[in-house]
């Protein structure tokens, strides 16, 4: 018994595609269980992930590398300086 | 009212990009795969998350009107989730908010997977991923 998601890997070749090849710093702004993170993960030099503490898993985000940060925030009021990311990624978020 | 555009238009650099990734469909086909062919069963119905949908296209529509960001690039696809057996499918179902799965499809994934035990489900969704550009502020 098995779920696969992307099965087709469609969405992991159009997001990288966009990100290009260097993104810098990236904000995934609804980041979830990092299903999508994951995807793009070794791509990204530093990494934040913002989600509503209701969607984060509790035992932290399997996805994202020990030295990423993620907040437990809402996308109205994100708890982060201005003009330090070089991309942001809302997935099935906004 | 702030809204989720206007907190990552201030913390992104300037000239920074953006990406969307989201459905433009409400709606999840399903299909049996079998010996090469696909066959339609049904559709898990997500018209209830609607609204939603509508509210985040609006949201764009304002942060591009407002010259927060330029569209740059857009490209279309369907999602695909692959399901081994309808117990997958029922699972992934219920797992799914606003949605419903009608009743006849479940029968129908077990009739099919039992004439053919090689053959797999489908999800199947329309999607698109947009990359913005963040424009300075006027």
């Amino acid at each position: 018994m098995a779920i696969r998601d992307d099965a087709s890997g469609e969405e992991r070749q159009h997001l990288l595609a966009m990100m290009g090849s260097a993104p810098g710093a990236v904000l995934e702004i609804g980041c979830g269980s990092g299903r999508l993170t994951a995807k793009y993960v070794a791509l990204s030099a530093r990494l934040v992930g913002v989600d509503l503490p209701t969607a984060l898993p509790a035992g932290g985000n399997p996805a994202f590398p020990p030295q990423s940060y993620i907040a437990a925030a809402s996308a109205v009021a994100l708890p982060l300086p201005r003009a330090v990311f070089d991309l942001a990624i809302f997935a099935h978020s906004l | 009212m702030v809204h989720a555009l206007d907190e990552a238009h201030r913390t992104l650099e300037p000239g920074a990009a953006l990406i969307d990734l989201r459905p433009t469909a409400c709606n999840r086909r399903v299909e049996i795969v079998s010996a090469g062919l696909r066959h339609v069963i049904g559709e898990i119905d997500s018209s209830k998350a609607l609204p939603s949908y509508a509210a985040a296209e609006a949201t764009v529509l304002a942060a591009l009107a407002a010259r927060q960001f330029r569209l740059e690039e857009r490209a279309a696809f369907e999602q695909v989730i692959e399901l081994d057996s309808p117990a997958d499918l029922r699972e992934y179902a219920a797992g799914l908010r606003r949605s419903r799965m009608p009743a006849q499809i479940l029968p129908r994934a077990e009739r099919m997977l039992a004439r053919d035990p090689s053959a797999s489900i489908e999800l199947r969704r329309a999607t698109t991923i947009t990359r913005y550009r963040k424009l300075p502020a006027s």
